[in-house]
């Protein structure tokens, strides 16, 4: 038995738990495809909220139609996101939107390949962007890897660290709204900024991390200015 | 400007929105003097390079991770609208809605919660939501004339019955609201008493079946949809019974992309297996 198969029958066993009541194999459903069934809403939407939306209603339908999943038919990633993308769709065309182009190589769900993530979307309808070259499945793993590598310096970072790079990116405040927003010095916000960028790049490896022909010049590290 | 000042300037911006074209286009006198080191410095030129790729990465992955609390919330949601599960739904004793419905243990029929759009004014699909309607409708009437059983039960029956109508008629109209939505009607093979409608629609390949006539399928053996293409026949999905009403509503990949040529039937196949290679009992093309 393969890993890609072990996989799924462990989905079809925790789906026939969580059908039979089991609110834990729900949640490891969860830990297992929420991440990915977000990213790919928030794609589509470009919106957080709505990806938000997308993510509990997917889980929704999964709990109450559980019994409709069929592991002979598809896996459930497939499946999850399949509903995930119609929900999304559904709310941009209440909303009079239309999907975002999505490059494939950022459409493929954790341990999906290029082509099962191809296949995914032709049979899902999924509008893809052309212009981009397409990266191989090693490029999009890395790809992966290094988004999961960022979510583990975030967390792993001072709180103060993550609040502002949460609010750079997130919420793409300027460094003087975060100031205002937090009541903070400004020149504590940029010290914060400049720190909490370090150590992502840190986390990206030599290619995207700081140039080592230029010596990184020192940051602030005693008390927070 | 020096290195380490323009290493700085290049990391702040890089954190504001639009801030690395800010400080290229040179707008303050701080970014003119760093757009003019930039212009004499590789090192530096090649630092900007990799720290807006890294920024977009960061900007990505910060962006499409959901916020820790969206578990919980997730698992709360489910929690107050799910429908219930659990040892209750499977019991014996007290009865429960679902199983008055007479379904199978661990069976309990699906409930859809999303809203239904009405179609397209430019789309003739009246015709097909009126024959699943008529489906339902003689489900309804079955219903009533069976149940003999105390009032409660009834009410707890035909309850259960308006919510499988419910759901239904809420995915037709979902499915018929798609600008490429097909229907298919379906015929008894060999027994004229069957009848069935089925819509879908290939760009959200989300489908519906529905049966009257079927009875539920013996100990050990299951009524399955199935979709043939080409020569190749692809399950859809098993057939879940509410009285005289045999449905099945959910996504089908197999629907993305068909010939002309293509068969839709429902045929009794072995619970047990995954085949779905045995003479269909209903059948119709596109």
């Amino acid at each position: 038995m393969t890993e890609r198969q072990a996989g799924s029958s462990d989905d079809a066993r925790l789906v026939r738990e969580m059908a039979s009541g089991s609110e834990a194999a729900l949640g490891l459903l969860y830990d297992r495809y929420g991440d990915a069934i977000f990213a790919a809403a928030y794609r589509l939407t470009s919106d957080r909220g709505v990806a938000e939306e997308v993510v509990q209603e997917t889980f929704l339908t999964l709990w109450n139609r559980a019994e409709l999943f069929d592991p002979q038919a598809g896996s459930l990633s497939a499946w999850l996101h399949t509903i995930g993308r119609n929900r999304a769709v559904d709310r941009l065309r209440a909303a009079g939107r239309r999907p975002q182009l999505v490059a494939l190589s950022s459409s493929a769900a954790p341990a999906e390949s290029e082509t099962q993530a191809l296949e995914r979307a032709a049979t899902a309808g999924t509008v893809m962007a052309g212009a981009a070259p397409m990266p191989g499945p090693e490029e999009a793993a890395a790809a992966s890897d290094l988004r999961e590598a960022i979510r583990v310096a975030i967390a792993a970072m001072p709180e103060v660290e993550r609040t502002v790079i949460l609010l750079a990116y997130q919420e793409e405040l300027s460094q003087t709204e975060i100031a205002d927003r937090l009541a903070w010095p400004l020149g504590t916000v940029k010290t914060r900024t400049r720190r909490a960028l370090l150590r992502l790049r840190g986390a990206l490896g030599d290619e995207l991390g700081p140039s080592p022909e230029l010596d990184a010049v020192p940051v602030p590290t005693g008390r927070d200015q | 400007m020096d290195h380490d000042a323009a290493l700085e300037q290049l990391e702040l911006a890089a954190l504001e929105p639009g801030g690395i074209d800010r400080l290229i286009a040179g707008d303050t006198p701080t970014a003119q003097a760093a757009a003019g080191h930039l212009a004499g410095c590789p090192a530096c030129t090649d630092e900007l390079v990799r720290l807006q790729r890294a920024s977009r990465l960061i900007a990505a992955a910060i962006r499409e991770a959901p916020p820790p609390d969206l578990r919980d919330r997730t698992l709360a949601r489910v929690r107050a609208l799910g429908r219930p599960r659990g040892t209750s739904v499977n019991a014996e004793g007290p009865a429960t809605v679902a199983s008055l419905a007479g379904l199978r243990s661990g069976e309990a029929r699906p409930v859809v919660f999303a809203p239904a759009r009405w179609p397209s004014g430019r789309r003739v699909v009246v015709g097909w939501i009126a024959a699943i309607a008529a489906a339902v409708l003689l489900c309804i009437g079955t219903t009533s004339f069976l149940i003999g059983g105390r009032v409660d039960e009834r009410l707890a029956q035909q309850t259960e019955t308006i919510r499988t109508l419910e759901e239904v008629t809420t995915a037709t109209l979902r499915v018929t609201a798609q600008q490429d939505a097909r229907h298919v009607v379906l015929t008894g093979t060999s027994n004229p008493d069957l009848d069935g409608t089925l819509v879908f629609s290939p760009s959200s390949t989300e489908l519906v079946v529905v049966t009257t006539g079927l009875t539920a399928p013996p100990a050990g053996q299951e009524y399955r949809c199935w979709v043939e293409d080409g020569g190749q026949r692809q399950p859809v999905g098993k057939m879940f019974f509410s009285d005289d009403l045999a449905y099945w509503i959910g996504p089908a990949p197999a629907i993305s992309n068909l010939s002309s040529t293509a068969r839709f039937g429902v045929s009794l196949v072995d619970a047990s297996g995954a085949a779905v290679d045995a003479a269909p009992v209903l059948g119709g093309s596109l």
